[in-house]
């Protein structure tokens, strides 16, 4: 019964971890807007937490520079599990315009395993929603799979 | 009364001191014989005092003991006198305790220095000093005794002379603690030349009511002369840099007991010589001058760097309370005040102590240089938390249960005499702790948690003995704060009647029927509700079974999905950094508490500025404002 | 022997189920869980469901616990929170629900301002352990925090036994049993002209001491990353969340303890008016008592926490110091002199 509880919790509280690798900004702000009284994602009991300690869904935007590599990887890390890795925006998938530059490292499936993707340059704030009810699905399934 | 053979007693106990640090000077170059003596000197009149107990505590005598059987003769006492009753058995139970922890701790904690048996020497030299002042009988004597525990006290400060300081903190304390002295003696001096007798007892039977302008005077010079001793407000600098520079074992007596003999002194000059506590504005010099000590030096440990000099500040700001308590002459005011005197001894030396363990380990008591100390030195953190807890004033540790009979006692002042100042000085204390409890924080943050700096990953726990007397203290510490019923019963409250009885102090020496003087009758009734080990016994309870909910759910246990171990998954989040960097410092921790202090900060930072001649000028002021304050109130 | 029995079973109950960890558990999360509804139709949002912090909790306790390597002490680590908790449960049975009280004679109110220190003092100790620099900031502001409360809450509870004690003649009344037994003989404590500025700087208190809106600085999510609980996962956060909630019911029932009291007789009379005798009488008084009780902090906790969440910005740590020592500090000295002089 217990693990039951559980279970139907994990779908029911997610808190995400925003990870900026480098976004122009434009996701980082649609992300906020899911938030907002308009979309109101606390309803499905989505908050912002502040570090990847608390998470369970790391959101990553940006084409994962070069820079920020070592720093994405270790914070993605620091998430305990079970954990949902969910890439916003077309920059972190394929690099987007900035395909092919010197300073690019992504895209962020190269180098960990990455469970919803979210196309858009930027997504719509009702995609992002859906890409991460999706997430939380995934979690659950995680959790049900951990002993 | 007391049988013939315990009368002897006090004078062993003060005895055996003087002759360990005698043998000592003799014998003391051999390591073993030199403890030997040392923990005989030191556990011998523990013992003594501890059998004295029963007939002064409890069945409430009086010890006068007349060297050489000099009783007075035509009404005159003229031979040296000890006199114990259960004030003077307090203070004398509380620096046996604490020299005893002192001397145990002494034994590895000075291994590494040099001179030892020196050091030794003026340990029991300092110990016999003071016990010899609270145990007697005679003004002249308590004079010579304040004199060798003052020397003894500035050798020991500069005893390790090759640190940074100790010798200007020797010599502040030498100028200003002689100034201390001379006061005194000044003072004993009028009171002979007035009253033609020295002993306490007698003086005590004839100053009060005819009051001259010289004893006036001598009321005066002894007050500061013994503020000196207690280091309250405007002395407390003094305080500070000798117990940055003293060894840790040092530091215990220092504040444990130094302080307590000029705290003695206060009560033994203002309750009993002058009987002045029945005046308003005495009680009022008193609670101000205590609420300041406790105010003022708690913002300046809140400003301090350095692990013992912030204990020293405290030291004063416990002092403050004491000193608060007592200036309430009610009953349970003076019970609560000698209360928390007790536990000030016991948890401010297990802090020196665990202070000193850090020094022997790291090398630096620097706040902002070390860290993470738990990892390497758990029992010490745990002694130290015990310490910290008891000062700041969490139940059920003793600090917090002698500080809440403060705050009835203050409050219950101001109900009764209607004067809302009192309740201020209820309000100040309140605040006082909490500033306490925010500097050990801090503590406790930049020394046992935090980063371990790398220089001192290989710091080991310090030796068993070491702990060992920690561990009592500790114990002591726990003990007192369960049964704040017991230790009131039988050690504060006898206590605090014997600050009442004058009369009977009087009479036990000179002879019955010297002076009528009714005893008051002493009120102990407090206004709230504590019973620690009620609430100790619930929390366990509770606490057991959370734990249990939370083990059955596998609370403790890492729960792994992944076969391998990535490295910086177990690091600290630092922004996804490497958290090499990321030690925060414990100089200015508590910003938006000082930010909004500033000025206040910004003057005590100017008024402070560890010159000698400041502090010298400071003793000046305070000596005469006291004259002028009694030369017209009293 | 079996009356002791029967008594040592009774006293479980008190800490175990009512009003001890389980009643704290449900009305602390629901108290909670109304909270963040309240707040969200406030900035008119849908809002979470009012049992989210149920399922916050519950997931907490399924995700892996990471203790990380810089921890120097993995006890203070993990017990540090349980600690609190304790604590936070033994206080609620301090605490008189109307008429009635778990433990009478234990702890006062001079006490209780302790015994809620040590909550506080366990998530410091945890998050200092961590060795985390955002703990350690966190931690810095948390005890300014703490510092910050200390003085008004000091002041609003010195002037309520002195109010109290006027009128029994003693001068002044620690005990909360006593101010109970009082404010149900001579009505609630608020319906004093004296107490009322009291009143309000409890309730602005509350938030403060509870660590919420406007006063969140030492666990700002987006500053400083939560804080003291920086580097905790897994169950420790939740029982620390846990702790969070248990002490917004905690400082809202003492709030309607010191101020509200005299409503418990309106409920005596209710029962007896429905013509209850015996030991029906007393369960039903009791169980209106909790429900009032609690429908009482729900008001509380939204006038005191949820609206002032929703209309306010965080502070700054020091604008915290300075707003409690001065504006709050004012209120609640009114009072104190008011009271002194016998009003």
């Amino acid at each position: 019964m217990f693990k039951k509880l559980i279970e139907e919790s994990t779908g029911k509280s997610p808190w995400l971890f925003h990870i900026n690798a480098g976004s122009c900004n434009g996701c980082d702000i649609e992300l906020v807007s899911v938030l907002t009284p308009r979309y109101d994602a606390e309803r499905l009991g989505f908050k912002l937490a502040g570090t990847p300690r608390h998470a369970d869904i790391v959101v990553v935007t940006g084409p994962v520079t070069q820079q920020s590599l070592n720093r994405v990887l270790r914070a993605i890390e620091q998430v305990p599990e079970p954990r949902c890795i969910v890439t916003m925006g077309s920059c972190p998938q394929s690099g987007n315009v900035f395909r092919g530059s010197y300073a690019i490292a992504g895209p962020l499936s190269k180098y960990v395993h990455v469970d919803v993707d979210v196309a858009g340059c930027t997504p719509k704030p009702e995609a992002v929603m859906d890409g991460l009810v999706l997430a939380t699905k995934i979690l659950q399934e995680k959790r049900r799979a951990m002993k | 009364m007391s049988t013939e053979f315990v009368r002897h007693f006090p004078i062993f106990a003060i005895m055996l001191y003087f002759l360990g640090a005698f043998l000592i000077v003799m014998l003391g170059k051999v390591r073993a014989l030199r403890h030997g003596i040392a923990f005989v000197a030191t556990a011998g009149p523990l013992a003594l005092l501890i059998a004295l107990v029963k007939p002064i505590m409890i069945d409430g005598g009086i010890i006068a003991y007349w060297m050489g059987n000099r009783v007075p003769a035509g009404g005159y006492a003229i031979g040296i006198a000890l006199e114990v009753d259960a004030l003077g058995l307090f203070f004398g139970l509380l620096i046996a305790t604490a020299v005893f922890v002192s001397c145990l701790y002494s034994f590895r904690y000075m291994e590494r220095d040099d001179n030892v048996p020196q050091y030794y020497t003026l340990f029991l030299m300092l110990a016999g000093g003071v016990m010899g002042l609270v145990l007697s009988g005679d003004l002249f004597n308590m004079f010579i005794m304040v004199e060798i525990l003052t020397f003894a006290a500035v050798a020991l400060t500069a005893f390790r002379n090759r640190a940074n300081g100790a010798l200007e903190a020797a010599f502040k304390y030498l100028v200003v603690g002689c100034m201390g002295s001379t006061c005194i003696l000044a003072g004993t001096i009028l009171l002979y030349a007035q009253a033609r007798t020295l002993n306490f007892a007698q003086l005590s039977a004839l100053i009060p009511g005819n009051l001259g302008t010289s004893t006036k005077l001598a009321f005066a010079l002894l007050f500061i002369g013994f503020s000196t001793k207690a280091f309250i407000v405007p002395f407390h600098p003094l305080a500070a840099d000798a117990h940055g520079a003293a060894p840790a074992s040092i530091s215990v007596l220092i504040s444990g007991v130094l302080t307590k003999s000029g705290i003695y002194g206060l009560i033994r000059l203002t309750y009993f010589l002058f009987q002045t506590m029945e005046l308003g504005t005495m009680q009022f010099w008193l609670v101000f001058l205590g609420s300041v000590s406790m105010f003022v030096c708690v913002t300046m440990a809140l400003a301090q760097h350095d692990f013992k000099r912030l204990l020293a500040f405290h030291s004063i700001s416990q002092i403050g309370y004491v000193l608060t308590a007592v200036g309430l002459a009610t009953g349970l005011g003076v019970s609560a005040g000698l209360y928390h005197a007790m536990n000030h001894t016991l948890f401010k030396g297990l802090l020196f102590l665990a202070a000193g363990a850090v020094l022997h380990e790291t090398g630096t008591t620097d706040l902002n240089r070390l860290g993470g100390l738990a990892k390497k030195m758990p029992h010490t953190t745990a002694l130290f938390l015990i310490g910290a807890a008891s000062i700041s004033g969490i139940p059920p540790f003793n600090g917090f249960a002698s500080k809440w009979m403060i705050y009835q006692a203050a409050y219950q002042k101001a109900a009764e005499t209607g004067n809302i100042g009192f309740a201020l000085v209820t309000i100040i204390a309140l605040v006082t702790s909490t500033l306490t409890l925010a500097s050990f924080v801090k503590v406790s943050q930049s020394v046992f948690f935090g980063r371990l700096p790398k220089e001192y990953e290989k710091v080991q726990e310090v030796p068993f003995g070491m702990r060992f007397a920690m561990g009592i203290l500790a114990l002591l510490c726990i003990l007192t704060g369960l049964f704040p019923g017991l230790v009131t019963k039988y050690l504060t409250e006898p206590a605090a009647r014997a600050v009442f009885s004058v009369g009977t102090y009087i009479n036990s020496m000179m002879g019955e029927g010297t002076i009528i003087l009714q005893n008051p009758v002493v009120n102990f009734a407090q206004a709230g509700v504590w019973s620690p080990i009620n609430w100790l016994f619930l929390l366990i309870i509770a606490l057991l079974a959370i734990t249990i909910v939370a083990i059955s759910g596998k609370y403790d246990r890492v729960r792994e999905m992944n076969a391998e171990k990535p490295e910086g998954k177990y690091d600290l989040f630092f922004g996804g950094e490497e958290s090499v960097y990321s030690q925060v410092g414990g100089e200015d921790l508590f910003w938006g508490f000082k930010h909004n202090w500033r000025h206040y900060f910004g003057f005590m930072h100017e008024l402070h500025s560890g010159v000698v001649n400041d502090y010298a000028l400071w003793a000046v002021v305070a000596l005469a404002l006291a004259i002028v304050y009694a030369t017209i109130v009293l | 022997m079996s009356a002791i029995l029967l008594d040592a079973l009774r006293y479980l109950g008190y800490i175990l189920i009512f009003p001890g960890f389980l009643f704290c558990f449900l009305t602390g999360l629901l108290l909670c869980g109304i909270d963040r509804k309240l707040v969200a139709r406030m900035q008119k949002r849908v809002g979470p469901p009012i049992l989210q912090p149920f399922y916050d909790f519950f997931k907490l306790c399924g995700k892996e616990t990471i203790v990380p390597a810089t921890v120097t002490s993995k006890t203070v680590f993990l017990l540090a929170p349980l600690v609190g908790l304790a604590s936070l449960v033994v206080l609620q049975l301090f605490i008189p629900i109307f008429s009635f009280r778990a433990f009478g004679a234990v702890a006062d109110v001079i006490v209780i301002l302790y015994l809620l220190l040590i909550p506080a003092v366990s998530v410091i100790m945890g998050g200092s352990v961590t060795g985390s620099p955002y703990a350690g900031v966190g931690l810095s502001r948390e005890m300014v925090t703490i510092l910050a409360c200390e003085l008004p809450l000091v002041l609003v509870l010195l002037s309520v036994a002195k109010t109290v004690g006027n009128a029994l003649d003693t001068g002044l009344c620690f005990s909360l049993t006593q101010i109970a037994a009082f404010q149900a003989k001579y009505g609630s404590l608020i319906l004093r002209p004296s107490m009322i500025p009291a009143a309000i700087a409890f309730l602005l208190i509350i938030p403060g001491e509870t660590g919420n809106h406007p006063f969140d600085a030492a666990e700002a999510e987006t500053e400083i990353c939560e804080g003291m609980l920086a580097e905790y996962s897994g169950a420790p956060l939740g029982v620390y969340k846990l702790n969070h909630a248990v002490k917004m019911l905690t400082m809202t029932s003492l709030f309607i303890a010191l101020f509200f009291g005299g409503i418990g007789t309106g409920i005596e009379q209710l029962a007896a008016a429905m013509g209850l005798t015996g030991g029906a009488a007393g369960m039903v008084v009791i169980l209106l008592d909790v429900l009032v009780m609690f429908l009482l902090c729900v008001l509380t906790t939204a006038v005191g926490i949820s609206f002032v969440h929703a209309v306010t910005a965080r502070l700054k740590i020091e604008q915290i110091f300075k707003y409690y020592w001065t504006v709050v500090s004012g209120l609640a000295l009114i009072s104190l002199v008011l009271s002194w002089y016998g009003f």
